[in-house]
């Protein structure tokens, strides 16, 4: 399936209409519950989750410490981070993607917004990275 | 590298460390009622949502450090004290079950958030 096909059904199993409403359909209650914080789970109604044991992947450790070097040379602080990778991205993003992969695209968000490096830079070398790695292993 | 406000004032001290004495008198003591305001949740916050409007009780006064709201855009200008808040579980959930009334649960917040209650 092409990603493009899939990005109409990331959307939770219940759901209201919800395409490009006039104002006089948005009370109060459906603001807040729009603007509620993706990280403010407490008190949501939601089935159980089934927990694994998991050990730590090489890349999300990279991860970890590419962040934590962040702080440390000042790009950011922990709650700036938590800002973007827990609520910045969005309710689709915060629960589709993996922990992880939150704090990786973060990371790279925050390099491009305060113009440490441009998003042309970046597309680039995503794409130059790709490459290598075809050449490495092709599919 | 311009490196962030927030950086450049916790190093060598740490963080919270960095923002004692900056807070003035804390508003609250241990053992206080106090009820969580309920603040408009816009962008940012971690004040959640189930505890808005409920009374608990002041249990740990814990460091000075400046709200989530304004460090999450490191901004230190202005400190706030902590509070550890306990509340017992019947008051946040109304169908929690009768048979466990001590049960409670704490939880954090910066002054803005509470008011006596």
């Amino acid at each position: 399936m092409r990603h493009i096909d899939l990005v109409g059904q990331l959307q939770p199993a219940l759901h209201r209409p919800q395409h490009a409403p006039y104002p006089d359909a948005i009370d109060h209650a459906l603001f807040r519950a729009y603007m509620r914080t993706s990280h403010d789970v407490g008190g949501e109604p939601d089935i159980p989750i089934r927990w694994e044991e998991k050990q730590e992947e090489q890349w999300e450790v990279n991860t970890y410490v590419t962040c934590e070097c962040l702080a440390w040379r000042g790009i950011w602080n922990a709650e700036e981070r938590r800002r973007r990778q827990n609520v910045d991205l969005g309710q689709t993003q915060y629960l589709g993607l993996p922990y992880y992969g939150r704090w990786l695209l973060s990371a790279a968000r925050i390099l491009v917004d305060k113009q440490h490096v441009t998003l042309t830079e970046l597309i680039n070398k995503i794409e130059e990275v790709r490459k290598r790695h075809e050449k490495k292993s092709p599919r | 590298m311009k490196r962030s406000h927030h950086a450049e004032k916790s190093t060598g001290k740490g963080d919270p460390q960095c923002f004692t004495g900056e807070a003035g008198p804390a508003k609250f003591k241990v053992g206080e009622r106090v009820r969580i305001k309920n603040l408009p949740d816009i962008f940012y916050t971690r004040c959640q949502v189930y505890t808005r409007g409920a009374e608990g009780t002041v249990a740990v006064v814990t460091h000075e450090s400046p709200a989530p709201e304004d460090e999450a855009w490191d901004n230190t200008d202005k400190p706030e004290w902590f509070y550890i808040v306990r509340f017992k579980q019947k008051d946040l959930w109304g169908d929690y079950p009768d048979a466990y009334p001590n049960d409670s649960v704490q939880t954090e917040f910066s002054e803005r958030w509470l008011e006596k209650a």
